[in-house]
């Protein structure tokens, strides 16, 4: 896990990115997760887990063309890396490992 | 960028929040973070732009977060908030280990910024007066200036009554109109409650130009009838008792014993926050419909107010109502018409030549200059024991050198030390206001209160601060930093001559304001000691007088027996109003040779037989009237004004005719003030003409309380349906001169004060100089130095300042003080034992002061401070 640390809103972001591919810009992967997730998300929350994403190397952005609304911002585009790629494949390749290691009576609530 | 067209305009964010979030952000960032933020913004401003302006700022708000706040210098350059904190500690310290020192500059500033605090409330309080009405802005009042023979003007808000209707029908720009009568006090009945009540006549459209709250009623309709009246909730919880809101409303009360009204509507108590007082208003329409008088264009009556529609020329209004009344009275007199904004007229209600000149405002500026004075000689103690002092840390300021401190880091600790002194100073003093204001209202006639709720009270206590923090830790912090390293380390730091020249410059400048406070209240002192005790032409000693209601006046003549047969009362007589408060006056009268384009206002008293006597006036030629000469009824007297008006060498005999009834002029009577010294004496007659008086006069002797019981008993007896109430002449004169009896108290404990805080600061600095030169006094008693010579020695310093102080204070004062006397048609001239005598306060106190300490070094055993070294 070391080598791709990666939280929990980290993963949903990136995974978000990798769903919205060509389209993943700022308001867009917020209103997606808001959707898809029912979670209410700020930018800044947003912002700041993109930064990090794009400083651990899971991500990579560039500005898009200038257009008349957005007070004529750029919007900048993400895409998801292919060690990105890999740290979401560890994450769930971990997760999948977990679930299988559970006792199956472990989730049996019949009893107690 | 294609921009095309579009059918509305896409709203924009706040640019401020804009400018903010520019200001804070990340810069690499910021263009994306502004662009999504503006999406969201323009997406919402769809549906409603309101509601995304507050969503765009809670954004912005939300943005503020490490991550994406930009790395702002001051963090990172430096250890700042290690130093920060490191400098709070340093001053925490510095402050507990000289607690004296620490005491004495908390003192002084508490005590100024408390001062200053209470009289920014009353400054405050006055400035705010009126400002609660919602058209403040949009309400003018309508004032005549009478241009009289002699080149006077004299300026009146009396308007004649039918200016009121063409300002309503003839000017498009006016939006509405209303009267508001002089003050009546007119008898309430309901049932056993009974008495009298001050109140107004208006017209129905007075409560929706001016805002004065309802509890109960409409206010656009309550006076619409003309048999309602509109009472204060006090009012109405003495009449209708606990449950007057539901009570009250659609009663009758019975006002003036001869008619009833309807209550229409109740207002919440006038207060404090306006100028405009009254109990009650009844319906101005009803009022003239039964006085043909007022519908004419030739006699003043009622204010006149009134709005201009939003945006609409007052320029306009202001040039076509100048000649309103010469226009309809055929230039009769010469009287113009002026406009000003209603608002302004509590803080500028005197005039001179036709146009304002102060008035209140003059007395809000006296005390904001105070308040400031007070504030700057407390920083300035602040200044002058922080440098001097410097000495005592010059090592700490060397050793913060040598370890690299700059110069800006030391200006910022001795900065944070004052800051800190000033907060816990401003702490304080809000302690001590609040301790102090009850005692402060009652002095004012005020109720002041800290209102810590209200937002504007935090940004001036924050201004306050900033300004006492600032000033008094500025010149420390610039001077201080400035010592030479090798120098402050040996402990051998020479003052330079300039900032010792700069501190005394600094306590001359301390002294020189306190002296000019001494000297304006001893000025003040004077000129009401005049004021009260002028001999005003009559005596108002032991003289009381009371307003006749119409039962009791249609039988004066049974009431004056009756009153004469109490032996307390010596004379009693009737007059047509208080002849120290008197305005009753026509332009109408006549005499043999007047330039009949002149005109004249002149007073006309009517009086019964005795008056004059009575009043103790003096006859300055010819004789009174008299119940021999049948023919007196027709005549009468003048005063030395009207006589040289008149301009007969023998004015005795001429004939003077006054609202068309032609008689005689019998005598002159010496001048008497009938109204405030602030104004000249005015031209007056003086008519016999008793059914036209309704004010008794009683001048009593001996035994004054139980004359008042006698008095009492007989005006019951003959009038039982009125309250009985009565006044002195000299009680209701002194209090007519309130306002200037608070301001000189005021002036009079700040002048305290401010010496007050000034000696602090002397105190300081002379035990300071007394501490530094204990070695050298030491050696001098060694040698036989006597300790007068001694004191004589340390003392002498500060003397040569307070003389300087003086010098400068004294012209400067004189200036002022000559300009507040000009106010007064009658004054005291200044004197030169004023100035002395504050010159002279200041310098004891001052000696006073410098040589406790001085005595203190002087009788030390020169052993004690030669001992070591």
């Amino acid at each position: 896990m070391g080598k791709y640390s990666i939280g929990e809103f980290e993963e949903i972001v990136l995974l978000t990115v990798a769903v919205l591919y060509e389209n993943a810009y700022g308001i867009a992967i917020k209103e997606d997760i808001e959707t898809r997730l029912k979670r209410s998300v700020s930018v800044g929350a947003m912002r700041i887990a993109l930064k990090r994403l794009e400083k651990k190397g899971f991500l990579t952005s560039e500005f898009g063309e200038a257009t008349a609304v957005r007070g004529g911002k750029r919007k900048r585009y993400f895409k998801v890396t292919p060690f990105g790629k890999k740290a979401l494949e560890e994450a769930m390749a971990a997760r999948q490992q977990l679930w299988e290691a559970i006792p199956s009576v472990a989730f049996d609530f019949k009893f107690i | 960028m294609s921009n095309k067209p579009t059918e509305k305009p896409i709203p924009s964010p706040p640019r401020w929040l804009l400018a903010f979030l520019r200001w804070f952000c990340e810069p690499y960032l910021l263009e994306d973070v502004e662009g999504d933020l503006t999406e969201l913004f323009e997406r919402r401003a769809e549906n409603s732009p309101t509601r995304a302006r507050w969503l765009f700022a809670l954004d912005v708000v939300k943005l503020l977060r490490p991550g994406i706040v930009k790395n702002f210098a001051f963090v990172t350059t430096q250890n700042n908030n290690a130093m920060l904190f490191n400098h709070i500690k340093m001053a925490i310290r510095h402050g507990l280990r000289y607690k004296g020192y620490t005491a004495l500059n908390l003192f002084g500033l508490v005590v100024g910024l408390t001062s200053s605090i209470l009289i920014l409330l009353w400054v405050n309080d006055e400035v705010e007066k009126d400002q609660f009405h919602v058209n403040a802005d949009r309400i003018y009042q309508v004032w005549r200036n009478m241009y009289q023979a002699n080149g006077e003007i004299i300026t009146t808000g009396s308007i004649p009554g039918p200016l009121g209707e063409a300002l309503a029908n003839n000017y498009p720009e006016v939006h509405e109109v209303t009267y508001y009568s002089w003050e009546l006090e007119l008898l309430f009945r309901l049932d056993e409650n009974v008495s009298y009540e001050k109140g107004r006549y208006v017209s129905p459209e007075f409560f929706s130009i001016f805002s004065f709250p309802f509890v109960a009623g409409d206010p656009a309709s309550a006076l619409k009838d003309p048999h309602s009246v509109v009472i204060s909730e006090k009012l109405a919880e003495k009449y209708f008792g606990e449950n007057w809101k539901t009570d009250a409303l659609s009663k009758m009360i019975k006002i003036d014993e001869n008619q009833e009204f309807t209550v229409s509507g109740i207002f919440k108590d006038t207060g404090s926050q306006s100028s405009m007082t009254f109990d009650f208003v009844l319906p101005a329409h009803e009022y003239i419909a039964r006085n043909e008088w007022i519908k004419s264009w030739f006699n003043g009556g009622f204010n006149i107010y009134f709005t201009v529609k939003p945006g609409a020329d007052l320029a306009a209004v202001q040039q076509r109502i100048e000649q309103e009344i010469n226009n309809n009275t055929d230039h009769a007199a010469d009287e113009r018409l002026m406009v000003l904004k209603a608002t302004d007229s509590y803080l500028h209600s005197n005039f001179k030549n036709g146009v304002p000149s102060g008035g209140r405002v003059q007395y809000v500026r006296i005390l904001t200059i105070i308040a400031i004075f007070l504030l700057v000689i407390s920083c300035i103690n602040f200044m002058n024991l922080s440098t001097a002092r410097a000495s005592r840390r010059t090592k700490e300021i060397g050793v913060r050198k040598v370890l690299g401190a700059q110069r800006r880091t030391l200006g910022q600790q001795f900065l944070v030390e004052s800051f800190m002194i000033t907060v816990a100073a401003v702490i304080l003093s809000i302690g001590f206001v609040l301790l102090i204001i009850p005692y402060f209202n009652g002095l004012t006639d005020k109720q002041l209160l800290l209102d810590f709720t209200d937002s504007r009270f935090w940004i001036g206590i924050c201004a306050l601060i900033a300004a006492t923090g600032l000033l008094s830790g500025s010149y420390p912090a610039l001077l201080l930093p400035s010592f030479k390293v090798t120098n402050s380390l040996k402990g051998t730091i020479k003052q330079s001559a300039s900032s010792i020249y700069f501190r005394n410059g600094l306590v001359v400048f301390q002294f020189a304001l306190s002296i000019i406070l001494i000297i304006g209240s001893l000025v003040v002192a004077r000129q009401m000691n005049f004021v009260l005790n002028k001999n005003l032409g009559l005596d108002k000693e032991n003289l009381a007088y009371l307003y006749m209601p119409q039962d009791l006046a249609n039988r004066r003549d049974v009431y004056k027996t009756e009153l004469l047969n109490i032996p307390e009362v010596k004379e009693v007589s009737f007059a047509s109003g208080n002849p120290l408060q008197y305005g009753r006056s026509t332009g109408s009268s006549q005499w043999d040779g007047k330039d009949p384009n002149a005109e004249i206002e002149v007073n006309v008293l009517m009086v019964d037989l005795g008056f004059l006597s009575s009043m103790g006036m003096e006859i300055a030629d010819g004789r009174d009237f008299s119940k021999d000469f049948a023919s007196d009824t027709a005549n009468y007297i003048i005063n030395e004004v009207m006589a040289d008006i008149m301009g007969f060498d023998e004015p005795l005999g001429q004939n003077l005719s006054v609202w068309g009834s032609k008689g005689k002029v019998i005598g002159i009577v010496r001048n008497f003030h009938m109204q405030s010294l602030y104004e000249p004496i005015a031209p007056l007659v003086v008519a016999y003409n008793p059914p036209y008086t309704s004010v008794a006069l009683i001048r009593l002797q001996n035994d004054i309380p139980k004359a008042i019981t006698g008095i009492e008993k007989v005006t019951t007896a003959l009038s039982p349906a009125f309250p009985f109430q009565y006044e002195f002449m000299d009680t209701s004169y002194a209090a007519s001169y309130r306002t200037e009896m608070s301001l000189s108290a005021l002036v009079n404990i700040f002048a305290i004060v401010s010496i007050f805080i000034s000696c602090l600061g002397l105190f300081g600095l002379s035990s300071f100089s007394a501490d530094q030169r204990s070695k050298e006094i030491g050696i001098r008693k060694v040698h036989g130095a006597s300790v007068p010579g001694l004191v004589m020695l340390l003392s002498r310093d500060y003397a040569r300042l307070m003389i300087v102080a003086f010098v400068l204070a004294a012209p400067v004062a004189w200036y002022y003080m000559q300009q507040w006397l000009d106010n007064f048609a009658f004054r005291t001239d200044l004197t030169v034992t004023a100035f002395l005598l504050a010159g002279l306060t200041a310098f004891v106190v001052g000696a006073l002061t410098v040589s406790v300490k001085s005595y203190q070094a002087a009788i030390a055993n020169p052993t004690r401070t030669l001992k070591d070294e």
